[in-house]
């Protein structure tokens, strides 16, 4: 199976042997793949910021929000985890022609979400917000994801180890500016219509 | 031992001993900054002492690492590139070493003056009046000799490296000269002749042109010349190059003012700083598309050489803080961003990522070239400083981040009874885990440095055959 979360977390050089032997329309199947697994994340989270709380520093008791307003917090959460793995499995396609292959952008798309999923999967941590475990674990499975692409571009674009770095490279630029926007829309939203409202 | 390396035709001493006060500097500048990041840690680590303390040693760490690692790194490859591409020596080898020399002792009193605690308060600009002009003259004199080279090019046409050198040097003259006026008192002791929101005005107009034609102009000149030598290419795209050079230097000058959003700027000053910088990110871009796709064809040269990883990676990371920084000039999220970690995270990845990562790589071009030798001593030591380099470098900015944004959202966070919720001090406590995890990717960058150093003296002293090139030759 190609679509194995628990392949791409433990033998992720099969997981994407397998993937390599796929042509390039046979694709779009595997859209669902993000959209099912950037469910664990949101839903952890939305128990996190309900149930559990977090307190940050030596602050005195849970900080929670209301469901309503994790509700709609949570569900910009989904759509951006969605619309960024969008985004970059679009920017693999176009970049594809620039280092001598075809990629369509199912496969693109697809390519990305299986890079992801070592942070689909660390995103269950949110169900206790804790602020340096979730640091710690979160640069651990964003490293996991980093090494996934760049050993998987190589081999399902079937280019030398050394293009594939320069490709992956050029991938992992356009994510950060991609997390960049991430940020700063966060920062925007807070202000118009996303303020996060706590219960007292 | 200088003289068994001179070149016949071109003043190499002058770039020799640049490039190794180079590597020098970069270690004390980035030490520094490692010793204040764990003030940051564990405060006891002042001692007690006033020469100690983060407000005199911040000051040290900015200077040494932009004008003395930097500084020497600019120029090292500008006084060789300058003289490659016009296929000529320097005009004066008398006045190239009184650029060396004057550079350093302003380096030198520098680092005596700060720690003093004698300073102008102005950011970047804290050295008093004696050594401001100081360093007026030996940047005049660094004037001549690179245009002066110039002019008696045996070329007819001029590298486009050059132009962003000579932007750069020029650019920088004017700044420093603008921004430094002031009335002395004592020898030590000057008052700006700027007074209120002017002063601050002119402040970041020369703050924020030193990052955009110290730290981006000079480095795209690097860029421009090491990037195609390196991966042994012709540039993407000639043309584009000339374009982003105009449209860098005609935006740039304008996005001072989004350092001081929210201030008694006029507003109006605020928004059109704000949309300059907006504008900026399209020749920033310009730049960084015409780098890499440059490399993107040398992908089989990556195998051998980790100095083009170098390349490539600074490029991503001059992509990634030139969409960031407009991005945080936008007032709405600068509402947030500013005076937090946010803002030191985005300097670090723009420092380290680019110009320090750029800079290496020309420095590993430059010292074989300028020992007579084939290669660096070790390739291998050169890929494990290049990986030290990025974990350092994410590291750093990772938790920068999410200190900031931490700290962003703590200071506005409101109770219902519109009290806020947190004190000032308990943002602090908040961020001690992202500084901590600075410190640590800090100190693996700043040990990268070390073991640069160790490759440059063993490609200087060891005296192998197979690695040494003949003079004539070269």
């Amino acid at each position: 199976m190609i679509a194995n979360p628990i392949g791409f977390l433990f033998y992720p050089d099969r997981q994407w042997q397998l993937t390599s032997s796929l042509d390039n329309k046979h694709f779009s199947r595997f859209l669902l793949y993000p959209v099912i697994l950037a469910f664990i994340p949101s839903i952890a989270w939305f128990y996190g910021t309900t149930v559990s709380g977090w307190g940050i520093g030596s602050t005195e008791g849970a900080t929670r929000l209301t469901p309503e307003s994790a509700f709609k917090l949570i569900a910009a959460f989904y759509v951006t985890m969605l619309i960024s793995v969008a985004a970059v499995g679009y920017a693999i396609s176009w970049m594809a022609k620039t280092y001598g292959v075809e990629a369509s952008i199912s496969k693109g798309i697809s390519v990305s979400a299986f890079a992801a999923t070592p942070l689909f999967v660390m995103g269950f941590v949110g169900v206790y917000p804790l602020l340096w475990l979730d640091l710690i674990l979160g640069i651990f499975a964003l490293c996991w994801s980093v090494y996934l692409l760049y050993t998987g571009i190589p081999v399902v674009m079937h280019i030398p180890k050394e293009q594939g770095f320069l490709y992956t490279s050029a991938v992992i630029a356009v994510c950060s500016v991609i997390l960049m926007s991430i940020m700063g829309g966060s920062v925007i939203l807070w202000d118009n219509g996303f303020m996060p409202i706590f219960t007292d | 031992m200088t003289s068994t390396y001179d070149h016949p035709v071109y003043n190499y001493k002058v770039v020799r001993q640049f490039t190794v006060m180079t590597v020098v500097w970069g270690i004390v500048g980035m030490f520094v900054g490692v010793l204040i990041a764990a003030q940051l840690v564990w405060p006891a680590l002042n001692f007690d002492l006033p020469w100690l303390s983060f407000g005199r040693l911040r000051p040290l760490h900015t200077n040494a690492v932009i004008f003395a690692f930097g500084g020497c790194a600019l120029f090292a490859s500008s006084l060789f590139v300058v003289q490659r591409t016009c296929q000529t020596r320097l005009i004066s080898d008398k006045l190239a070493s009184a650029v060396f020399w004057g550079w350093q002792l302003v380096i030198v009193l520098a680092a005596i003056s700060l720690p003093l605690g004698y300073t102008t308060s102005k950011e970047y600009a804290e050295l008093e009046w004696p050594i401001d002009i100081l360093i007026t003259i030996v940047w005049v004199a660094y004037a001549i000799v690179f245009f002066g080279t110039i002019t008696k090019r045996k070329t007819s046409h001029i590298y486009v490296a050059n132009w962003f050198f000579g932007a750069f040097i020029i650019t920088v003259a004017v700044l420093h000269i603008i921004n430094s006026l002031a009335i002395p008192v004592t020898l030590t002791k000057s008052y700006s002749i700027y007074a209120g929101a002017v002063d601050a005005m002119v402040q970041w107009w020369y703050g924020h042109n030193a990052v955009g034609f110290f730290l981006t102009a000079g480095f795209l000149g690097i860029m421009y010349y090491f990037v195609p030598k390196q991966a042994e290419r012709p540039i993407y795209s000639y043309r584009l190059s000339i374009v982003h050079f105009w449209a860098l230097i005609a935006v740039y000058i304008w996005a001072g003012p989004h350092h001081l959003h929210y201030t008694a700027l006029p507003d109006w000053a605020q928004s059109l700083g704000m949309v300059m910088s907006l504008i900026l990110l399209a020749p920033s871009w310009g730049g960084m598309i015409n780098g890499m796709m440059t490399l993107s064809g040398a992908w089989h040269k990556l195998r051998t050489d980790p100095i083009l990883r170098f390349l490539v990676v600074s490029l991503s990371f001059y992509g990634m803080s030139t969409f960031e920084g407009p991005m945080m000039s936008i007032k709405t999220v600068n509402a947030l961003s500013h005076y937090t970690d946010w803002t030191i995270g985005h300097v670090h990845s723009g420092a380290l990522g680019w110009v320090a990562m750029v800079s290496i790589g020309c420095i590993y071009h430059l010292i074989p070239i300028m020992f007579n030798r084939k290669k660096m001593y070790s390739i291998p030591m050169i890929n494990v400083h290049f990986w030290m380099s990025t974990i350092g470098t994410v590291l750093y900015i990772a938790s920068m981040w999410v200190n900031g944004i931490i700290q962003g959202l703590m200071w506005r966070a409101y109770n219902s009874d519109n009290s806020l919720s947190y004190s000032f001090v308990q943002s602090v406590e908040a961020s001690y885990p992202g500084y901590f995890i600075r410190f640590i990717g800090g100190a693996i960058f700043a040990a990268g440095m070390l073991l640069m150093a160790w490759n440059l003296w063993l490609t200087a002293t060891t005296e192998n055959s197979s690695n040494s090139m003949e003079v004539a030759k070269a």
